[in-house]
Order: structure tokens, then sequence, then C-alpha cells
């Protein structure tokens, strides 16, 4: 054990951080999000982490009353990061499928929105069966609930997997691609962005086997109580209205509605 | 909007690609010493007389030579951790071992380029007649001697060309990091092309940026190789 | 310690996932091979007429290709291709009009594009120095022989310059098998871009292992087959090798290093 704790000294003396896991008394709080995915977290050109989801967990940490610090992370490396302890909390959109569920502990569920089919504006058709699928090229970001969907339930399509979320739909804009399957809000975004490039087809029911129940924080399977911290702060931020504020000032639409 | 604003008016993306600039410099620069360095010693470990000693190196020098940089920088950014989780756990309940995303980067980045460069190190290391050490020895110096102020000196005369070469792979070795979520200059670029829609453009500009530094150090080296062949010519 | 060491070489290697897994590897593979030879042949086609024209005295030759091969060798692969992907994405109507818009949709001809300009830059730099390499006398030779030019660059240069060649041509070949995992990051599902897909899906670390050793098991394959390749070609040097070999050995093994190794 001396010699183990000396090799954890000259970790300290060579920069990597070392200590004592606060486990029972979180101080600071690090989050891992995936930042191509706005509205919900983008980076903007001061490179800081914004979005909804940047302002809705500043509001948990402070009911909380901890610090919080944002680290970007790519989606395909989200989790085994969070499990490698690079951060505390994916905080990142992230459906609480239940593949998913078996690798991680989730919060409660704080938002649901419909997953869609979109496609170029100059496409009319509205069918979405597997027949009008074939030979057609679809795009979604990888290791989301999106590309499991198509996995399942298109078989012979081929699929384009981007490592970020907003990525398949700048192919789609840019005509590489005849359909994305993707987030409402984020696709709604996009469009409103990039206008007369796409339109949205048609929601997809959210199936419990793919997508979960909707959207929670993630964390490690131990940190029980930094879940319970959530859940209760979760909470209060309904209760008090933090969360209807934020929702208004981002969307249109109730984001729990589905 | 013009590329002007883009980049330089009050929401512009410049200072990010400037600030990722830094962040590139800064990686590559903190590799030198542990990848050279690492490098050094491989080369030294790979004249061992002792055998295994000299395969172990060998092999290690293959595998990282003849897998992707990208796929070395996953296996020790992933890899390098769980051995950190590891040695937590083995530190008892409640000790946690983590690197920050840079230093991970340039523990990756040095993994390789000590690959690299233990090759040049051990062609120089070959180059310098065994007379030189026979005559320091002669001198009464003692080994560590021998070797800091009478083999060095020559070896890096001798690796500094080579060198070069790999701190110019190692440069550009450094926007695979991008893919680990630093953010650094190519990543900068991206970001900023993702949120404007406008890719050429930011690209075209982190191409610029990255030319600067390895055209400037391309001068640099020039420089260092005349100095550290004063007398020769 | 040790249980905990253990569980990490488990963590490193896992083999019921090649089981499972394996056959998408050999997919990936196939495309990486498929990445990699055409880009590398291409790129060898270009070379030739990107290093004559560097060599040209013209200045408008010589200078377009000094910009290209700088740009090309001095900004890293992974900026290039993002320019081409996602640049042709912004210009396609541009594309769209001129006709070669089919040729960009496709991820797996933008890789083909940007990776074939990336290496005909460094290859027309290996050519340009081999056929410099080649002996001034040997010029000079042929000419008082009285071969016409063609001839001279047929019979005199080429053969020596490509035997120069070889063994950077073979490094090149392994640097692009190397640099196309960067295809896995525009959607082509390459031998990376497989093993990052069985990762995400598994987060069973082994499969990067796994993808580590196809791709040793190429650089390899290839590196043995250029030492193959160079043995056959010099074949008539082998007397000047015999001469010189033993020089080499005794430097290698002289004992100036053996204080410096004790040391450690």
């Amino acid at each position: 054990m001396k010699i183990a704790k000396f090799l954890a000294l000259i970790g300290l003396a060579s920069g990597l951080a070392s200590g004592p896991l606060a486990a029972k008394d979180w101080k600071t709080i690090r989050i891992g999000m995936d930042a191509t995915y706005p509205p919900f977290e983008s980076v903007d050109p001061k490179g800081q982490i914004v979005g909804f989801e940047v302002d809705y967990a500043n509001a948990l940490c402070a009911k909380m009353h901890v610090t919080c610090t944002y680290q970007n992370q790519d989606w395909d490396g989200i989790i085994p990061a969070l499990l490698a302890g690079k951060f505390d909390v994916i905080f990142s959109s992230m459906n609480m499928s239940p593949a998913r569920a078996k690798k991680v502990l989730f919060s409660n569920m704080y938002y649901a929105t419909a997953p869609v089919w979109v496609a170029q504006a100059s496409n009319k058709s509205n069918d979405t069966s597997l027949a009008a699928m074939q030979g057609k090229l679809v795009g979604a970001q990888s290791s989301t609930v999106f590309s499991n969907y198509l996995e399942k339930n298109y078989k012979g399509v081929e699929v384009k997997l981007y490592p970020g979320g907003d990525e398949p739909l700048v192919d789609l804009a840019n005509g590489r691609l005849d359909y994305v399957v993707s987030d409402i809000l984020v696709s709604e975004r996009f469009i409103e962005k990039n206008p007369g490039c796409c339109r949205v087809v048609k929601t997809i029911p959210r199936s419990a086997d793919v997508f979960g129940p909707g959207v929670g924080a993630a964390f490690r399977p131990d940190d029980v109580q930094l879940k319970q911290m959530f859940d209760k702060a979760i909470a209060e931020a309904d209760a008090d209205g933090t969360f209807k504020k934020l929702e208004a000032k981002y969307f249109k639409i109730d984001i729990r509605g589905q | 909007m013009g590329w002007f604003s883009l980049l330089f008016g009050p929401d512009g993306w410049a200072p990010l690609l400037l600030r990722g600039t830094l962040i590139t410099v800064m990686l590559s620069a903190a590799s030198v010493p542990f990848g050279f360095g690492g490098g050094l010693l491989l080369a030294l470990l790979k004249l061992s007389p002792r055998r295994a000693v000299r395969t172990a190196c060998e092999a290690y020098t293959t595998f990282f030579r003849g897998i992707p940089d990208l796929l070395s920088l996953f296996i020790v950014y992933f890899g390098l951790q769980a051995l950190l989780n590891a040695l937590g756990n083995a530190l008892g309940d409640g000790w946690r071992l983590e690197m920050n995303a840079f230093v991970a980067g340039v523990l990756a980045l040095s993994v390789v380029v000590a690959a690299y460069s233990s090759e040049v190190w051990v062609a120089s290391l070959r180059a310098v007649p065994p007379g030189q050490a026979e005559a320091a020895r002669a001198l009464g110096l003692d080994p560590g001697q021998v070797f800091r102020l009478v083999q060095l000196p020559q070896l890096l005369r001798l690796a500094l060309p080579g060198l070069g070469n790999i701190w110019t792979i190692l440069i550009k070795d450094t926007s695979l990091i991008s893919t680990l979520a630093v953010m650094d200059l190519l990543r900068a670029a991206s970001e900023a092309s993702r949120s404007t829609a406008r890719p050429l453009l930011f690209y075209s500009a982190a191409s610029a940026l990255y030319l600067v530094f390895s055209v400037s150090s391309g001068f640099g080296q020039a420089y260092l190789e005349r100095r550290a062949n004063r007398g020769y010519s | 310690m040790l249980p905990y060491l253990l569980g990490w070489v488990g963590f490193v290697f896992n083999v019921d996932l090649l089981n499972a897994w394996g056959w998408r590897l050999l997919l990936g593979l196939r495309v990486t091979a498929e990445v990699v030879l055409i880009a590398c042949s291409l790129g060898f086609l270009l070379a030739w007429p990107l290093s004559l024209a560097r060599r040209s005295r013209n200045p408008l030759l010589a200078w377009p290709v000094l910009a290209y091969t700088a740009y090309f060798r001095g900004t890293p692969l992974l900026c290039q291709l993002y320019l081409v992907y996602y640049g042709a994405g912004e210009l396609r109507p541009a594309l769209a009009s001129a006709g070669l818009w089919w040729f960009f949709r496709d991820a797996f001809y933008c890789c083909i594009f940007a990776f074939t300009l990336n290496t005909a830059a460094y290859q027309s730099e290996i050519l340009r120095g081999a056929v410099l390499a080649v002996p001034k006398g040997q010029l000079e030779a042929a000419r008082a022989l009285g071969l016409s030019r063609l001839a001279i660059a047929r019979h005199v240069i080429w053969p020596q310059a490509m035997l120069v060649a070889l063994r950077p041509l073979g490094n090149e070949l392994i640097s692009i098998v190397k640099a196309s995992a960067l295809a896995a990051i525009v959607t082509l599902m390459d031998l990376m871009g497989e093993t990052r897909l069985i990762f995400a899906r598994t987060f069973d670390f082994s499969i990067y292992l796994y993808a580590a050793i196809l791709y040793l098991a190429i650089t390899q394959a290839i590196s043995q087959l250029w030492n193959w390749l160079e043995r056959l070609l010099s074949r008539h040097l082998i007397i000047a090798r015999a001469v010189t070999a033993p020089v080499a050995q005794t430097r290698a093994r002289g004992p100036a290093l053996d204080p410096v190794s004790a040391e450690f």
C-alpha cells in the first residue's frame, strides 16, 4: 500500500490530479456534454458551452450548493469517459434507453421530446416505411437512440453515422443524405438557421425498448448519492418554476409533452 | 455574413481560433520532453546487452509505429485511464487518479513520438564514433560524464534532422487530439464551421495557421541545424 | 494490487468480443484496403508530373507545385479531409453545375480525393529527392555516350532513382495505411469506423486492440514485402554490400555504447 500511495504522489507531481474522492461531500461536480447539439448545448465563439442544458444544470447546481464545471466530450466516448472518471455526470440530452441503463445510473427524467424523420425540402414524400427507404441514404449521430432505432427497424438500409449531433443535418442540407433521424427540437432549430434546406417529415413514437422514457442525467452506477441530489434538485426546479422559466426561454413547446 | 465579421466581428471566431493555435503549440511543445526524452531512453535500452530489454523496446516501437496514430491516441487515452483507475482502486476505496484531457493528450502524443524518435536516436547513437567515448574514458571521465559531455552533444547534432521531421509529424498529430475533446486549433475551426455553416472559411483559416506554425518551425529547425553544425563543414 | 492489474488485462483483451464482432472488422479492413490502394496508386501517378514540375526552371510551373506540397505537407490530413468533405458541401451548387457533385457527394470519393492529393505531395518530394540522389557522373556519362534525353531518363536516371525511392515509398504506403483511419471521422466504415461502432455498441475496450493487431499485420506485411523487393531489385549491388556490411556492423556493436547502456 505504501508503494501505491507513493505512486499516487508521483502522479500528483506529474500533473495528474489525485485525491480522496469526496464521496460523501460533493463540492464540485464535473459535467460532461457533447456540445454539438444546439439548442441544448453547443460551443459559442468564446469557446464556452452554452444552451438549455447548461442553464438548467447551472440552476440545479445552485440548488445543490455545488460548483459545476463543464467538459466537452465526443458522444462516442461519453459513457466510457464517465465510467473512466473523466467527469461525474453526463448531462447531455441522453435518452434513458434500456441498453444504457445497464451501464450507467440515471436520474429522474427531465425532458422527453419526439424523435423525427427529416428530409430534404424538395422531397415531398411522407412515406418513411422500410420499403420507401430502400436505396436511400439515411444519417444519424453514432451511438444514439436514433442510430439504434435505424439499426433495429431499417435493416438493409444504408445508414451513415456521424460523430457530432448536428453533422447529419449539415450533410442533409448539403444533399449528401436523403433522410436524417434526430431530435425534433434540434432539427427544427437547424431548419430555422438554414431556411429552406429541409423539413420535418414526421415524428417517431417513443418505443420504450429503443428510446426509453425520456432524457435524464447519467452517473456511475455507484454514485447513488449524487443521483439522489440531482433528483431532489430536479424536483425543486419543477416546484419553484425554474424549469418552466428556462423552458420558455429556449422553446415554444412543452418539452415534457411527449 | 461576410468573412471579416465572422472572424473579427464582436461574435467573431478569430479569438477562439487563436486560442486553439496556442493550445496546439502547447500540446506540441509539452510533448517534446516526454516524447523525445522517452525516445532516447528507449534507444539506449534498445542497445542494452540484455536481450529481453531489447526485445521489449523493439516490440513497443513496432507496435506504435505500425498502428494509426489515431488508434494509439485512443488506446492511450482510455487504456491509461483504466490503468489509473486500477491503481486508484488499489490505493484503497475513495481514491481516484485522473488526468485532464490536455495531460492525457500530451501523454498520448508522447507515447507515439517516443516510438518514432527512438529510431532516430538509435541511428545517431550508432553514428557517434566509438573512439570518442574511449578517449573520454581514457581522460578519466565517469560513464555519466562520458554520456553527458561527450556523446550527447554529438548525438544531438546527428539526431537533429530526424527529430525535426518528427516534430513536424507531431505538430500535425496534435490535430487528432481534437477528436478527444481538447479545444485545439482544428477543434476550434470545427466548432466555428458547425455554428456558422462556413466550413470553407474556417478550415482554410485553420490551414493557414497550421502552415504558419509548420513553416516557422521549419526555419527554426534550419537555424538549429546550422548552429549545431558549426565547426563541421 | 495484483488482482486490479489482472482486471486491467481482462479489460484489455476479451476473446468473446472477437467471435461476435470479428467479421465486421474484416468488412472494415476491405474498405481500408480499397482506400489505401486507390489513393496510393493515383498519388504515385500524380507524383511524377509534380516532381518534374517542381524541378522545372520555369517559376510558373515550380512555384504552384511548391505551394501545393507546402500546403499538403504542412497541415494536418484531418484538416484537409474536413476541408474537402464539408467544404465540398458548402460548394455544392457550384459543384453540381459543374457536374462534379456526384463525386464529392460520396464520402468514399472525398477520402480518395484528399488522401490522393496528400500522398502525391509526399511522393513527389520522395521522387524529387531520389532523382537528385543519382550521382551527377551518371548523367554526364550517359550524355557522353550520346543517349537521347528520353533514353537517359528511362535507362539511366529512373532505374537508379527508383531504387533510392523504394524504401521511402514503402514508408509512405505505411503512412497512408495509418492515416486512412481518419476516414472514419467522415462516416466511412473502414477498419477504424467499424472499430468505433463496435466500441460504441459494446463499450468493450479490447476491440481497439484487435483493430491495432489488424493494422499492425498490414503494416508489417508491407514492411516485409518491401524488404523482399529491395533485396530483389538490388541484387546487382550485393558485392558492394558485402564489402560495406562488416564496417557497419562493427560500428553498430561498437563498445562506445556499453558504458551508457550499463547505466540503465
